[in-house]
C-alpha cells in the first residue's frame, strides 16, 4: 500500500515483543500491492526474448576469433546481478512505475531526466526497428523451413530472393507495420497475442533443447549432409574456414570482448521494477523475482551452449559463422543452411517432422513481433511522459476516441522506426548488435548513476521510520557501494563497446549516424522546447520538477 | 507546437491542483508551499485526503514498538516525535496505545472505524489550521472530498474560515465557475461516496445546469472520464489481485462514462480529476483539457498541475509538476 510497507533494511532495530503489532487498513479504493514473487518472476522472464540468444551467439562467433560463451554468459549475469541490487534501492526510493528517466529526474536533476527520457524514447524506437530487422534477417530461413515443412520448393526458394539490403529493409518495414496494426487492438487482445507468441518461442526453445540432448554428434553431421545434399559437409565447412584464415580455439581476451553481447542477452530480466507499484513488499519481491530469473536464464543458456558444443562442436560453429561472412560463395557451395540461424538452424536440420520445422522456422520472427508489441507500448508511454512534461506536443499523448489506443504516438514511433529500418539495413548485423548493446549499457549506466547519488541527493526517499542513526548511515553507504559497482560495470561494458575500436571495428558511418541521432536528440529537443516556451511566455519548463519545500 | 499561443491574452488566474494525498503530511505541506513556488492564485486539493492506515505504536517499558514495512521496529520512547513524523510522511496514522487497547481494537471493528474517523478529522483540522498559518491571504485554498474520504470530514473543512469546500456546489473563481463532485461510480471497495453511473450523471447535470449561460466552466470531478488515458489502472480479479496477461499486468480503463458524457456535452474549459494514481496525464476531449496529475503520496512526492487561465476564462497553458 505505501512505501513504508516495503521491506525494512538491515540495521533497523527489531525485537520480539510479547504481542505482535500490526497495521490497521481502512476499506479504501486503490491498488493493493498484490503481485507476488511468481508473478514478478513471470514478468521478468517474459521480458526476455530467449531465442534472441542465437542472434547474439552468432554475432559473438562472427565478430571475434576464438569465441566461447561460457565466461561471457556468467560475467554478464554477474553484471545484471549487481545491477539488480541497485535497482532494488531505486525501486524502494521511487516505488511507483519508474524507469531510468524517472530515477534520473527525481534523483539527479529534472533536466538530466528529461534529456535521458527523450534519448530512451529514441533508443526504444531504434530497438523496435532492429528487432524488425532481426525478423527480416530470419525471413529467408523461415521460408526455407516452411518450404521444407510443406514440401514446397517454391516457398523454400522464395527466401533466396529476399537477402538484399533493400529487401531486408522492406521486410523490416512490413514487420513494423504488422506490429503497429496489432497495437491498435485493445490492450487485452494485444496481451493475449504477446502471451501466445511467447509460448510458441518457449516451446521451440524447449524442443530444441530436447533434440540436442537426445541426439548425438553423428546425428548432426549426418543430418547436415542430408540437408545440404553434400556428403562430408561438416568437415568441408571446417576445412574451407581454415583455408580462409579462420582461427579456432578459445581465448580470455575474446571472451571479455563478447561480454557486452551477452549483457544484451539478459536485457529485460530486471523489468519487474517497471511494475514496482503493484509488487507486494516491492524491494523483497523484486529481489527474489530478479535473482530467480537471472538464475533460470544462466542455467538455460549455459545448458544450451554446452549442448551445442557437445552435439555440433565449437570448431564447426566458429567455422560456419566466420566462413559465411568471409567467403559466402564458398560457404554457399557446401550448404544452404542459414548461418545466422545458429542453434535454430541446427534444430531445423535435425528435425524430422513438419511441426517442429515450423516451430524453429517461425521462432525468431514471432519472438521479435512479441518483443516489439511490448516495446511499442513502453515506447509510447515514454513519449507520453515527455508530452506531459511539455517537451513534446501534448497531442502526442492523444488517445483515440474509437479504439482508445494511442494512435498519434504509435504513428510517430512507426515513422521514426521505418526510418531506422532503412538506416539499419545498410549496417551489418554485428554493428546492430553492438549498437543495441551500447544503448542498453548506457541505460544501465543511468540506473547505476541514479543509485550511486541516491544517498547523497535524496536520502529522504529511502529512510525508514524508526531506523537508528548509525544503521541509517551504514545503509546509505551500502546503497552508494552497490550503485557505484553498477556504474563501474556499466562503464566497463560501454568501454568494451566504444573504446576498443580494434575489436569493435564494425562501427560504420551509418551506425555512427544512428548513435548521434539517438544520443543527440534528447538535448536538442529539450533546448528547443525550452526556447519555444520562453518565447511564447508560456509556463517555465523547469517548474515541472522543482522540488517543493515541505516546511 | 508545445502549447497553444494565445496571442495577447493576459493571465487572469493561475490554479495549482493536486489530489489523492491520502494523509501524507509531507505532501500537504508541499501543497501549501506550492502556492508560493508556482505563484498560484488558487490551490485546489481534489479529494482523497484521508489516510488509509493506522499504525498502532505499543508502549512497553520505555520503548515504542510498531509494525513498519512488514516487520516490527522498536525505538526508545524519546524517539516518538521522529517515528510519528516519519510514519506521517507516508500517510500513516501513528497511534500510541497499550497492549490491552490494541487487543480490544482488533476485536471491535466499530471502535476501529471510530478511531479512523477521529484521526482523519483531527488531521484535517490540523491541515486547515496550517493553511491559515502559512498561506498568503490573497491565495484561495479549496479542499473537496473524494470517494475515500469519510462524509463526516466535510463539516470540519466547511467550518474552517480559511478553507473552502464547495462540494456539489458551484464556486466562482473569477474567470471561470467551478463545479466540484467527489462521488465516483461503484468500485470493488465499496467506499463511502459511490453511486451508479446514472446517478452520477444526474448529480453532474444538476450542478452544471445552474452555470449561467456563456460563463466558462471548470470541472473538479474526482473520477476521470472513461477511456481517456487518465483512467488506466490494473485489471483486478475477484480477489482484487492484478490480472497478468502476456507477462504484464493487464491495464484497463476504469473511469466514468457519466463524466465523459458530461465533458462532451458541456465542454468545460478544463476538467480536473484524480482517483487513479498511476494514470497521470492530460488529454483533450473536444475542446476540454482534462488533467489527472496522478499521485505518489507514499513517497512523499507531490504531483500536481499548474493551469493558467486567461481573463476571459480560456485555458492559456498547463504544466504537470512533480515536487
Amino acid at each position: 500500500m505505501t512505501s513504508s510497507e516495503a521491506s525494512v533494511p538491515a540495521g533497523a532495530a527489531k525485537v520480539a515483543g510479547t504481542q505482535p503489532t500490526r497495521l490497521f487498513i481502512r476499506q479504501t479504493s486503490g491498488l493493493v500491492r498484490e503481485l507476488g514473487i511468481p508473478a514478478a518472476t513471470g514478468i521478468s522472464l517474459a521480458s526476455v526474448a530467449v531465442v534472441n540468444t542465437f542472434i547474439n551467439f552468432n554475432a559473438g562467433l562472427t565478430d571475434f576469433t576464438k569465441s566461447d560463451m561460457y565466461l561471457p554468459l556468467i560475467a554478464a549475469a554477474v553484471i545484471w546481478l549487481v545491477a539488480m541490487f541497485a535497482y532494488r534501492y531505486l525501486l524502494r526510493a521511487v516505488p511507483r512505475a519508474g524507469g531510468e528517466y524517472v530515477y534520473l529526474s527525481r534523483i539527479v536533476s529534472p533536466a538530466a531526466g528529461s534529456v535521458a527520457g527523450l534519448g530512451i524514447a529514441v533508443v526504444f524506437t531504434y530497438v523496435l526497428s532492429t528487432n524488425a530487422h532481426f525478423a527480416a534477417q530470419f525471413t529467408p530461413f523461415m521460408l526455407s523451413g516452411l518450404g521444407s515443412a510443406f514440401h514446397s520448393s517454391a516457398l523454400a526458394n522464395a527466401g533466396n530472393h529476399l537477402t538484399s539490403n533493400i529487401a531486408i529493409a522492406w521486410l523490416s518495414v512490413a514487420v513494423m507495420l504488422i506490429v503497429a496494426a496489432l497495437s491498435l487492438f485493445s490492450l487485452k487482445i494485444v496481451a493475449r497475442i504477446i502471451f501466445w507468441l511467447i509460448v510458441l518461442q518457449v516451446v521451440a526453445f524447449v524442443v530444441l533443447i530436447g533434440m540436442l540432448a537426445f541426439g548425438s554428434h553423428t546425428d548432426f553431421t549426418s543430418a547436415l549432409a542430408t540437408y545440404s545434399n553434400h556428403p562430408g559437409a561438416f568437415q568441408d565447412i571446417i576445412n574451407a574456414a581454415k583455408s580462409n584464415g579462420v582461427v579456432f580455439g578459445t581465448s580470455i581476451a575474446s571472451a571479455v570482448a563478447i561480454i557486452p553481447f551477452m549483457v544484451l542477452n539478459y536485457n529485460g530480466v530486471l523489468y519487474s521494477y517497471y511494475v514496482g507499484g503493484e509488487l507486494r513488499r516491492p524491494g523483497r519481491t523484486y529481489l527474489y523475482a530478479s535473482a530467480i530469473s537471472i538464475g533460470v536464464l544462466v542455467v538455460l543458456w549455459i545448458g544450451v551452449w554446452a549442448l551445442l558444443r557437445a552435439r555440433v562442436g565449437l570448431t564447426f560453429m566458429q567455422a560456419q559463422a566466420n566462413l559465411s561472412v568471409a567467403n559466402p560463395t564458398a560457404y554457399g557451395k557446401i550448404t544452404s543452411l542459414n548461418s545466422v540461424a545458429g542453434g535454430l538452424g541446427y534444430g531445423m536440420i535435425l528435425s524430422g517432422d513438419p511441426i517442429t520445422k515450423i516451430l524453429f522456422a517461425t521462432a525468431v520472427p514471432l519472438a521479435e513481433i512479441a518483443v516489439n508489441l511490448a516495446f511499442l507500448a513502453v515506447t509510447t508511454r515514454v513519449l507520453f511522459a515527455q508530452a506531459f512534461d511539455r517537451l513534446l506536443p501534448v497531442g502526442v499523448a492523444k488517445i483515440g476516441d474509437r479504439n482508445h489506443a494511442p494512435n498519434v504516438a504509435i504513428t510517430i514511433v512507426l515513422i521514426i522506426g521505418i526510418g531506422f529500418c532503412f538506416l539499419t539495413s545498410l549496417v551489418n548485423l554485428g554493428s546492430i548488435v553492438a549498437l543495441q548493446s551500447l544503448f542498453f549499457a548506457l541505460i544501465l549506466l543511468a540506473g547505476g548513476i541514479s543509485a550511486t547519488v541516491l544517498p547523497l541527493r535524496r536520502a529522504d526517499l529511502i529512510q525508514t521510520p524508526g531506523m537508528p542513526e548509525d544503521a541509517r548511515r551504514r545503509w546509505l553507504r551500502q546503497v552508494t557501494l552497490v550503485g557505484g559497482a553498477t556504474t563501474a560495470l556499466a562503464l566497463f561494458t560501454v568501454y568494451e563497446l566504444a573504446a576498443h575500436s580494434s575489436v569493435y571495428g564494425k562501427f560504420s558511418l551509418e551506425s555512427i549516424l544512428t548513435l548521434v541521432i539517438v544520443l543527440g536528440s534528447g538535448p536538442v529537443i529539450y533546448l528547443i522546447a525550452r526556447q519555444v516556451r520562453r518565447q511564447r511566455n508560456s509556463l517555465d519548463l523547469t517548474m515541472a520538477m522543482r522540488e517543493l519545500p515541505p516546511e | 507546437m508545445w502549447g497553444k499561443a494565445k496571442g495577447s491574452k493576459k493571465r487572469g488566474l493561475r490554479i495549482y491542483f493536486a489530489t489523492d494525498l491520502h494523509g501524507s503530511e509531507v505532501c500537504f505541506r508541499k501543497f501549501l508551499a506550492a502556492a508560493k513556488v508556482y505563484e498560484a492564485n488558487v490551490i485546489i486539493l481534489g479529494g482523497d485526503f484521508a489516510g488509509k492506515a493506522i499504525v498502532p505504536v505499543l508502549t512497553e517499558n520505555g520503548w515504542l514498538r510498531a509494525h513498519v514495512g512488514g516487520e516490527e521496529v522498536t525505538v526508545p520512547e524519546s524517539e516518538w516525535e521522529r517515528l510519528a513524523a516519519d510514519l506521517g510522511k507516508a500517510g500513516l496514522y501513528p497511534v500510541r496505545m497499550e497492549a490491552a487497547e490494541l487487543a480490544a481494537l482488533e476485536r471491535d471493528s466499530a471502535a476501529l472505524d471510530r478511531l479512523f474517523r477521529s484521526e482523519i478529522n483531527a488531521q484535517m483540522q490540523r491541515w486547515c489550521d496550517l493553511a491559515a498559518e502559512r498561506l498568503d491571504p490573497s491565495v484561495r485554498c479549496i479542499i473537496t472530498p473524494g470517494n475515500d474520504d469519510p462524509v463526516d470530514a466535510d463539516p470540519v473543512i466547511v467550518a474552517h474560515p480559511r478553507v473552502e469546500c464547495p462540494e456539489l456546489e458551484l464556486c466562482d473563481l473569477g474567470p471561470v465557475t467551478m463545479a466540484s463532485l467527489g462521488v465516483v461510480p461503484t468500485t470493488p471497495w465499496n467506499t463511502e461516496r459511490e453511486c451508479s453511473e446514472d446517478e452520477l450523471g444526474k448529480q453532474i447535470d444538476e450542478m452544471l445546469e445552474q452555470v449561467p449561460s456563456g460563463q466558462p466552466c471548470l470541472l473538479n470531478l474526482h473520477c476521470p472520464p472513461y477511456a481517456s488515458g487518465l483512467d488506466e489502472a490494473p485489471e483486478l480479479d475477484d480477489t482484487l489481485k492484478p490480472v497478468i496477461r502476456g507477462g504484464r499486468p493487464s491495464i484497463i480503463p476504469v473511469g466514468s462514462h457519466a463524466v465523459r458524457d458530461a465533458i462532451k456535452r458541456y465542454q468545460p474549459v478544463v476538467s480536473l480529476h484524480g482517483h487513479i494514481h498511476e494514470s497521470r496525464g492530460a488529454q483533450k476531449i473536444g475542446r476540454t483539457l482534462c488533467v489527472n496529475p496522478g499521485s505518489d503520496y507514499s513517497s512523499g512526492v507531490l504531483r500536481g498541475a499548474v493551469i493558467d487561465l486567461a481573463q476571459d476564462g480560456s485555458c492559456l497553458d498547463f504544466l504537470l509538476t512533480t515536487g
